[in-house]
């Protein structure tokens, strides 16, 4: 329940600080750390527009992105306080119900006819096939070295004792933030702020998109954002009291926008085809941390 | 502490794999020269310390600075193209080079011997196949010195895991270091450099007997 909370909370300001990052280091003085939310009340007060081409799938698709999003989201646990609905194997729950909504923006996307949605569709389709075994072979792993297998378990039960799982721990840190880079299509794979449709991934993909469905399709990125920011937390903060839990919480989430908001200031983003071969590369290093975790276990030496 | 070193070095692998330009492998190099420091560091405790001394000065001083530097010199002097230009894409060279450090991984997990180091059995022989496959599947012949370079680290951090008992496996490890890349580098590429303006291997095929 805690986890659901703290997740909204940070959720609320998370865009908003990576803009504000951004526009800093460009030197402006930038939008309000609430812009954000403020569009997306704006758009909830507004219908939408289909076109006559799309079916129905077109006008539930952004319904479910949300709602799935919201699903997922209640199994984040925080610390030991469970998540509203904990249960073994949770991650994998956790990893397709998001998937889950990720295919229905993909089909609405196709349902519009658009070329240009049909493209991005595909490419986001390919990153986040990718990106799948690098994050199962991380959880696969963390599993493996905790002998449980749901998130609260795994998290309360992971601690750091040796140089060897500090290693791990900072592989582990790298590959999901990265996952979580590429699943809300942030920046060394996808740039946001392109105004070019053939260079987009997830942008292209919500152009037909409008109005209410438009804010509900925003609401659940920035909800995306706050749930990978609370899995990376929970990585840290396995059994630490709640008094230090949160506050750390709150400072990793704004560190990781902060992060976010500076290389998306300073780095070109990824050539296409390079995309591909970056995101294998983090199954590789995850392959590294299931046989590191191996070794910690001792059943290779 | 030895592992994490270990484990880094599995990375550069991936990441020489991926790598565009040949600055990187350059500095991909130059950086597999300082973990095989800490690694001669952290494990070679026992041997006494003027050979350590002598297997650290060379760790440090050829593998990480001064072939580097040489390696960064012909590219420049050569005129050298800044592309790797591989045979294969970049993401079937990560594929496979997964793939040889997987097969390695299980290769050593059925090797029943007590004696050998697994870890350093490991990124040895997945060092060693993935410099031969650089040197296959590479269209410069710098790239294929440095695939050779790359193999000759596998052999080294194979010396070390015996290193405590033979030191003399190190030394010899040094020897062949030290004379291949002065020997290949220094007349080898030179002379290609100076006589064919451009160094891609495809055209030695074309070199014939009348």
């Amino acid at each position: 329940m805690l986890s659901i909370l703290l997740i909204v909370l940070a959720a609320l300001f998370f865009t908003g600080i990576i803009n504000r990052t951004k526009s800093l280091a460009s030197g402006r003085k930038g939008p309000g750390i609430m812009q954000p939310i403020k569009d997306v009340v704006r758009l909830f007060k507004k219908g939408a527009v289909y076109s006559e081409t799309s079916s129905f799938i077109f006008q539930i698709a952004p319904t479910i992105y949300l709602a799935s999003i919201i699903m997922a989201m209640l199994v984040i646990p925080f610390g030991q306080s469970k998540g509203l609905i904990s249960f073994n194997c949770d991650f994998i729950f956790f990893a397709y119900v998001l998937a889950l909504g990720k295919f229905f923006s993909i089909i609405s996307a196709m349902d519009t006819g658009s070329s240009f949605e049909g493209m991005g569709a595909s490419r986001e389709a390919l990153y986040s096939m990718f990106a799948e075994p690098a994050f199962f072979i991380l959880m696969g792993s963390f599993a493996l070295l905790t002998g449980y297998t749901s998130f609260q378990e795994i998290f309360a039960a992971l601690h750091i004792g040796s140089y060897l799982s500090y290693a791990l721990a900072t592989l582990a840190t790298f590959v999901l933030v990265m996952v979580a880079m590429i699943e809300n299509s942030r920046m060394p794979i996808d740039d946001p702020k392109t105004h070019l449709e053939l260079t987009m991934v997830h942008e292209v993909m919500i152009l037909d998109n409008s109005g209410f469905d438009l804010g509900l399709i925003l609401a659940g990125g920035y909800l995306k954002f706050a749930i990978y920011g609370a899995l990376i937390v929970n990585l840290f903060i396995g059994i630490v009291d709640y008094q230090y839990a949160i506050p750390v919480f709150f400072v990793i989430q704004f560190a990781m926008a902060v992060a976010i908001g500076l290389i998306e200031s300073f780095m070109a983003r990824f050539r296409m085809n390079h995309n591909a071969q970056f995101i294998v590369a983090l199954t590789s290093v995850s392959l590294l941390i299931f046989f590191g975790a191996l070794l910690i276990l001792g059943k290779f030496n | 502490m030895i592992h994490v070193v270990l484990i880094v070095f599995l990375i550069t692998l991936f990441y020489l794999s991926i790598a565009n330009r040949m600055l990187t492998y350059v500095k991909v190099l130059a950086l597999q020269g300082v973990l095989l420091f800490f690694i001669v560091f952290l494990q070679l405790n026992e041997i006494n310390t003027l050979n350590l001394i002598l297997i650290l000065l060379e760790t440090i001083v050829f593998k990480a600075i001064a072939v580097p530097v040489f390696l960064g010199y012909l590219l420049k002097r050569n005129k050298i193209t800044r592309e790797a230009e591989p045979y294969l894409p970049n993401f079937i060279s990560l594929l496979i080079t997964t793939t040889i450090v997987v097969a390695t991984i299980l290769l050593s997990n059925s090797i029943k011997d007590t004696h050998l180091d697994k870890m350093f059995f490991v990124v040895a022989l997945s060092t060693l196949f993935t410099g031969l496959y650089f040197i296959a599947s590479r269209r410069k012949i710098i790239t294929h010195v440095m695939g050779y370079l790359v193999i000759e680290n596998g052999v080294f951090i194979l010396s070390l895991a015996v290193g405590n008992e033979m030191p003399m496996l190190v030394n010899l490890g040094i020897m062949l270091d030290i004379f291949a890349s002065v020997l290949i580098l220094g007349i080898f590429l030179n002379k290609i450099g100076d006589v064919f303006k451009d160094v891609d291997v495809d055209q030695l095929t074309n070199l014939k007997d009348y």
